[in-house]
């Protein structure tokens, strides 16, 4: 078992944002968290890596719990990326790439740019390498972003709605890099709404609301036959083109 | 003539110590305000607003009259010290308004890929701090040039006091020679933000934001 997230709970103030959540991934699995807006799903993906701690429960990455003490080891194996790309302003793209190599897995200058490079082009960025975040499109600044935590070469990446901030005509080709990406056996776990990816690419589908899981399962069975009403209104809503 | 070249290095040297001083330790004061555990942060602020509340024309008499009782040190390392730890004061406010401009995304994104607090304060956000910080520090550098001419009240034979030793010395037309000091502050003033600007147009980021050249 890869990753296992075990009855997190986390609260602010009043509000009890995520009830008691657990589930496992298997290496190479891709699986999707979905549900409506306020259901905790962001929180959750934060939780499991820490960049907000959870009030209860357990994270173990392949066998090994995440603690405070391992917080930054553990985080180079789990990648995070960020709805709004988070790319570093004053670095050239291929520098955003290779700083994580480079500052944290030992690497010389010299092998940090040429596996930047290798990881720009698998995202199909390998002409922008030179230009700084700001010249990019949405779309390109989210490929960058997720070449910068391939570059890591972690055993996951967590995907916060990667394609939330993005105008619809540049989803597809952030979309079509996670397709890719889940075909080659990387494992993800994504917050998004994003039908196209969670019926090509996902094995399985988390549906969330109120803080807890309510129905998981393959994408067949979560799109064709909910076993729950929630689940059934939910999708209704998205595949119509709204936004919850 | 030589006696103001020699004064006006004089102040150049004050300028560049007190600069330099102010630097180092308004950067580290700064980083303690903005990211300091509340132990660290206190004495820092109660430092930056001593500091940045008294004249510097207090601070010099104090640190000449009062703190040479204890420590053995002349008028020049006098006013290096009251001028460069209150720059450092004001500096420290510069730096704390730029790091707190860098989003907050930076560094959360660098420590999601694992880097510590010291790294990513060093490798992310120092970095984009400081190149928002040249605009505000043109500011600091013109006000400390011209704050140098009050280390004459101790006793540093800088630009304003060669002036006066002339003037009383030759008999020397007052309105002259002041002009001519006057000029000269001016020149270094004028060259050191130029200076300045050029590094910041330099260091500017590509389609990122820039000023003055729309």
């Amino acid at each position: 078992m890869l990753l296992r997230v075990e009855n997190i709970h986390k609260s602010y103030g009043d509000a009890e944002i995520l009830k008691g959540v657990s589930f496992d991934m298997e290496p190479g699995q891709s699986k999707v968290i979905m549900g409506p807006s306020g259901t905790g799903k962001s929180t959750l993906l934060r939780c499991i890596n820490h960049l907000t701690e959870p009030d209860q429960g357990h994270v173990f990455v392949d066998g090994e719990e995440l603690t405070s003490k391992n917080l930054n080891a553990m985080r180079q194996k789990v990648a995070f990326v960020f709805q709004d790309f988070n790319l570093f302003t004053h670095l050239r793209t291929v520098d955003n790439v290779a700083i994580g190599p480079r500052k944290l897995r030992g690497f010389d200058k010299k092998a940090a740019l040429d596996l930047a490079y290798q990881e720009l082009d698998r995202v199909g960025l390998s002409d922008r390498a030179d230009a700084y975040p700001a010249e990019l499109s949405g779309g390109q600044q989210q490929r960058a972003s997720i070449a910068r935590a391939l570059a890591m070469e972690p055993k996951l990446i967590l995907f916060d709605e990667p394609t939330s901030a993005l105008d619809p005509e540049l989803t597809g080709e952030v979309v079509s890099v996670m397709n890719k990406l889940a075909s080659e056996g990387m494992t993800m776990l994504v917050v998004s709404h994003e039908i196209g990816f969670a019926r090509q690419a996902a094995d399985e589908i988390i549906f969330m609301e109120g803080g807890k899981i309510i129905e998981q399962g393959p994408p067949s069975q979560i799109f064709e036959a909910p076993q729950q009403d929630r689940t059934r209104a939910f999708l209704n809503v998205i595949e119509h083109g709204g936004h919850e | 003539m030589p006696y103001l070249v020699h004064g006006l290095s004089v102040a150049i040297a004050l300028l560049v110590c007190l600069l330099s001083l102010g630097l180092v330790l308004g950067l580290l004061l700064s980083v303690a305000e903005v990211y300091g555990h509340w132990t660290l942060r206190i004495p820092c602020t109660v430092f930056e607003r001593i500091f940045r509340g008294i004249p510097a024309i207090v601070l010099l008499l104090l640190f000449y009259y009062g703190v040479t009782d204890f420590i053995e040190m002349g008028s020049f390392m006098a006013a290096v010290l009251a001028l460069g730890l209150r720059s450092a004061a004001y500096q420290s406010q510069i730096f704390r308004g730029a790091f707190l401009s860098v989003p907050q995304g930076q560094m959360m994104a660098a420590r999601a890929m694992g880097m510590n607090k010291f790294q990513a304060i060093r490798d992310i956000v120092l970095p984009q701090a400081l190149r928002m910080s040249i605009g505000p520090w043109t500011n600091e550098f013109s006000s400390e040039l011209k704050a140098t001419s009050l280390a004459y009240v101790i006793g540093v034979v800088e630009l304003t006091r060669q002036a006066k030793y002339i003037i009383s010395n030759t008999q020397g037309n007052i309105l002259i020679v002041f002009a001519v000091v006057a000029l000269m502050y001016f020149i270094v003033n004028r060259a050191g933000n130029w200076a300045l600007y050029r590094l910041e147009n330099r260091l500017a980021l590509p389609g990122f934001e820039h000023r003055g050249d729309a």
